[in-house]
């Protein structure tokens, strides 16, 4: 039981830091209160990716004297190396990451010159308003 | 509303949770996700690319097509940007003519 909890609860920890950012998400009323809680799901998603490329006693994917020797290909251990497959994903969420915060930041610049404020409620009143 | 969207998220944290009973523990070398194709990338990295950095190796390499398409939404995001900005400015423009 013990050993279980040690073996999962890194998990739980992302699980966690997503359910915080998805409340964000969903109850904040301020639009930039929102984009912080997606950055903060989507955060909680790659930690969970890099968790997964762990290998115990292993160190980053970097092959070691791969230039040394005369062209001789000695054998790769493949647990002495973490996964990579997850870095290289995660690299690109990085990447999509960015991207929606840019195009998120730019509508909540449009809103604000267009209402003159940031909050849902105030922006549905003034439509409403017409 | 605020109780419905707590609602949702309890419910999401409760099945996600019953998710991980079946992962494997953290910092296994035998799971899943490192017993199909990363041990490949691993042996064949420096025969195939001359890369020691299987990182660099699998994304410029194996998988360029997933960094094409990298750009392209990189490239999609800036002209977004740049569009609704930019109109913004003139409509402003007009506004004040």
């Amino acid at each position: 039981m013990f050993e279980f909890i040690v073996g999962h609860y890194n998990y739980w920890m992302y699980i966690g830091l997503m359910m915080i950012g998805f409340y964000a998400m969903m109850a904040k009323r301020n639009l930039i209160k929102k984009i912080i809680g997606m950055n903060i799901f989507q955060s909680a998603i790659i930690l969970f990716y890099i968790s997964t490329s762990v290998k115990r006693g292993a160190t980053v994917p970097i092959l070691e004297h791969a230039h040394g020797g005369h062209g001789a290909h000695h054998a790769v251990d493949v647990m002495q190396y973490a996964n990579p497959l997850p870095h290289v994903l995660m690299l690109t969420a990085i990447v999509v990451m960015v991207a929606t915060l840019g195009v998120a930041v730019a509508v909540c610049i449009m809103i604000y010159r267009r209402y003159n404020t940031l909050e849902e409620d105030e922006i549905i009143m003034s439509i409403r308003r017409g | 509303m605020k109780i419905l969207s707590l609602i949702t998220v309890v419910l999401v944290g409760a099945a996600l949770i019953y998710g991980t009973l079946d992962m494997p523990k953290w910092g296994d070398p035998h799971s899943p996700a490192s017993t199909h194709v990363s041990p490949y990338y691993l042996h064949h990295s420096m025969d195939d690319t001359a890369t020691p950095n299987v990182v660099t190796s699998v994304l410029a390499d194996y998988r360029g097509y997933d960094t094409l398409g990298e750009t392209a939404v990189i490239f999609t995001a800036g002209m977004a940007c740049i569009l609704l900005l930019r109109r913004g400015h003139k409509s402003r423009g007009k506004r004040h003519v």
